[in-house]
């Protein structure tokens, strides 16, 4: 694979927002489907999305009384803006849209916003249950983000450098998922918690009539689901480049190896929401803070030990 | 129209259904979940996302006000039905005609405002107190319904319901005044379904503290005409907005670290997922943490609607223990085991092989046992020992945490279709909702909710038990 990375024209923006498009709508109809499996009745569950997004379409927009409707709009369409700039910087084989130097920080700049948006959308609504679930989601916050700042510093430091592309090309002897695995399952978790996904569900639980989303109708509800789905398969997609060696891979040009491992990683994430039991916030802070970070900050030392012995 | 109609069928073929379950009327649940999902159709656990209203049983007053909110806050394209066991199906026809009708949904539309306001919500008072007059003129009991578990409704005109007589507003004056205790029927509470009715309270408490003396009572005690009301009140604040859009702000107290911290008053039911049909919970929260509770049955004045509720068949118990298990296994976030309990609650319903029934339970029991996640998730939540069973008169199977009284429903559900010899549950005491209130005080909400999940409770009877913690 070739170690430098092209920089195309903005236009293609639209074509990496289409290809994040399809992955999420991947990632609903695989979602449908097990959903549907699971129940053991009723229609496949595949065209699920699809009806999802004309029921979506058709429905009212609601507001309610002393809405902080600013606000509101804001958290719901945001997600899906983070997956956006978050697919920037991910080199698609050899092609990316932005070649920042200073990448990997901008991958943890957006994902620090989820905060904020999934907090305001909870705020927004001027109601208990969705503020409640906003708190929910700030609660875990405090225990993924370290970690998962941390996670995304050991193949950085691996790699000298904060560049994506750098780091894809980094791997090309040995992929750092085998050699940093706890970095790699932290970044995951992070990944599924900026997305609301998963166990990190409390923040939109049935205990609390949806949390965060117990408001959202119509068009903000669309965008609001659509942008959790878009920012699962953002950080898939972030994390081929960061740990399963970018577009490396035989026989398949390099965006299609990209793309593969996209599938793969994203298909796990989904495949996982229905598995496990939801992290109650209180726990996971003790997680988070006593096992996750601890783990990982072992896991950098051990990173810049063998960096600074290879230099 | 083309366009539009073809939105609407693909939209119509995964509908989704708000489920209301009247005290009584759990098998109707039960049926209309199985139905619902055989259609493609998804229940949900808010009006926001909510295109069909399906009530389950007959309502009563109170009731019948909470429904009228929800139905209020569906955004719509929406419709809303009645169902009964036997006539499930065309009832739910119904509602999907009613949702594909495009131009009777744009009409009902039209028909709605397009900003909530806080204007009294004439139709669903009368409708309350009516009922309280025929009833023997309770009014003052101050449960006039918003009890629903949504914050803030819409304000649309209701196009339904239509009644005549006035009054309402003579009734409001007597009970408002009653300020905190009553403040649930404030002309507010349309506003909102629980920050409302903190607001209520407050708006009743709060005065004394303001000192705006003559103002104080009469505008926010009364605040049964509330909206205006509150503006006065707020204006005669100067600068200090004390009550954004009517709404009095929440007033502070100390928790339990002896900090200043706002109260919030939240009623949790009569209309939530997983949650005993009927029963409503007014707690006062400080952060998500409930530092007070008061338990009621919904429309408890009422004689007694039978529904179907007596269920002698011990298959018929023994998928209330499955039920019950689905509920806390969804409220523990764990999806595949709850869709596998309620997959089990529906075999136990239509085919009565008791073998393969117990058969399912067990890989159930060995499932839940295994899940070292749930475990720890679930590990020392609502910790019950035998005094304290003793203390609180409750039966000896809830005995240990909440993981422990999981497993103990799957096992009672195994011993109700062994028959007698396998000691039928059948004969354990009924848990007392008046316990709920001592179970969950000082608990967060999701272990509140966990915890009255892992109560393993029977169907509530529409019994005029009432308790104050």
């Amino acid at each position: 694979m070739p170690d430098t990375v092209t920089t195309v024209p903005a236009g293609w923006a639209l074509a990496a927002a289409a290809i994040l498009g399809l992955l999420a709508t991947f990632a609903a109809v695989l979602d449908g489907v097990f959903t549907a499996r699971a129940a053991g009745a009723g229609p496949s569950g595949l065209t699920r999305p699809f009806g999802e997004l004309a029921r979506l379409m058709r429905q009212r927009r609601r507001t309610t009384v002393a809405a902080d409707t600013l606000l509101w709009r804001i958290g719901s369409s945001g997600l899906l803006f983070m997956a956006l700039m978050i697919v920037t910087v991910v080199p698609l084989g050899e092609w990316t849209l932005f070649d920042l130097d200073v990448g990997v920080i901008w991958f943890n700049a957006m994902d620090v916003l989820a905060w904020a948006f999934v907090w305001l959308t909870g705020w927004g609504a001027n109601s208990v249950h969705s503020l409640v679930g906003g708190y929910r989601f700030l609660a875990h916050g405090l225990a993924y983000e370290l970690p998962l700042m941390f996670a995304l510093v050991a193949p950085a430091v691996a790699a000298s450098s904060l560049n994506v592309g750098t780091v894809a090309s980094a791997q090309a002897d040995l992929w750092f998922v085998v050699w940093m695995p706890v970095a790699f399952l932290v970044y995951c978790t992070g990944v599924v918690a900026i997305a609301v996904w998963g166990p990190f569900t409390p923040a939109l639980g049935s205990d609390i009539a949806g949390g965060v989303t117990a408001e959202l109708s119509g068009a903000d509800r669309l965008v609001f689901q659509g942008g959790r789905y878009a920012l699962l398969a953002a950080g898939a997609a972030f994390a081929v480049p960061m740990f399963l060696g970018g577009g490396a891979g035989p026989v398949l040009p390099g965006w299609a190896w990209v793309l593969v491992k996209t599938v793969a990683l994203l298909a796990v994430f989904v495949w996982l929401r229905r598995r496990l039991p939801a992290f109650r916030p209180d726990l996971f802070m003790e997680v988070g803070w006593l096992v996750l970070l601890p783990a990982v900050l072992v896991q950098d030392l051990l990173v810049a030990v063998v960096a600074a012995w290879r230099a | 129209m083309g366009l539009s109609d073809a939105l609407a069928k693909y939209a119509v073929d995964q509908a989704h259904v708000l489920l209301v379950e009247l005290p009584g009327h759990w098998l109707t649940r039960v049926a209309a979940e199985q139905h619902i999902r055989e259609r493609g159709w998804l229940p949900v656990s808010t009006p926001a996302n909510a295109d069909v209203l399906a009530v389950c049983g007959t309502s009563g007053p109170e009731m019948t006000a909470v429904v009228a909110r929800l139905w209020d806050q569906m955004p719509g394209p929406r419709a809303r039905v009645e169902i009964d066991a036997p006539h499930l199906a065309a009832a739910f026809d119904r509602a999907e005609a009613e949702l594909l009708d495009v131009g009777g949904q744009q009409d009902d539309s039209r028909s709605r405002a397009a900003v909530p306001d806080g204007e009294p919500h004439r139709d669903e008072h009368r409708e309350v107190h009516h009922g309280g007059h025929h009833r023997g003129g309770h009014g003052g009991d101050g449960k006039g319904g918003d009890t629903d578990q949504v914050g803030r409704a819409q304000h649309a005109g209701m196009d339904h319901h239509e009644q005549g007589g006035q009054g309402g507003n003579d009734d409001h004056g007597g009970m408002d005044h009653s300020g905190m205790g009553h403040g649930g029927h404030g002309a507010r509470e349309d506003q909102d379904g629980m920050e409302r009715h903190e607001h209520d309270r407050q708006g009743g408490m709060s005065h004394g503290a303001m000192g705006h003396g003559g103002m104080g009572h009469g505008a926010m005690g009364h605040g049964g005409m509330g909206h205006g009301g509150m503006d006065h009140g707020a204006m005669g604040h100067g600068g200090m907005d004390m009550a954004p859009a009517g709404i009095p702000l929440a007033q502070g107290g100390e928790d339990r670290d002896g900090l200043e911290m706002d109260v919030l008053h939240l009623r949790m039911g009569p209309v939530l997922p997983h949650w005993p049909a009927g029963l409503v919970l007014r707690s006062s929260l400080q952060g998500d943490l409930i530092v007070d509770a008061e338990v009621t049955l919904v429309d408890a004045r009422l004689p007694c609607d039978q529904g179907d509720v007596s269920y002698p068949d011990v298959h018929h118990r023994a998928a209330r223990r499955c039920d019950n298990a689905a509920g806390l296994l969804a409220l523990a976030g764990w999806d595949d085991a709850a869709s596998r309990a309620r997959r089990l609650r529906d075999r136990l319903l239509t085919d009565r092989d008791a073998r393969k029934a117990a058969e399912g339970l067990a890989r159930l029991h060995r499932r839940i046992k295994r899940a070292w996640l749930l475990r720890w998730s679930l590990r020392g939540v609502g910790l019950l020992t035998e005094a304290d069973l003793a203390r609180l008169g409750l039966p000896g199977h809830l005995r240990g945490d909440t993981c422990d009284r999981l497993l103990c429903m799957i096992e009672r559900a195994t011993a109700d279709i062994a028959g007698p010899d396998g000691g039928s549950s059948g004969a354990s005491d009924p848990v007392s909702i008046v316990k709920v209130c001592d179970l969950v005080r000082g608990l967060d909400i999701a272990t509140a909710r966990l915890v009255v999940a892992s109560l393993d409770l029977d169907p509530l009877p529409a019994a005029s038990e009432v308790a104050h913690a």
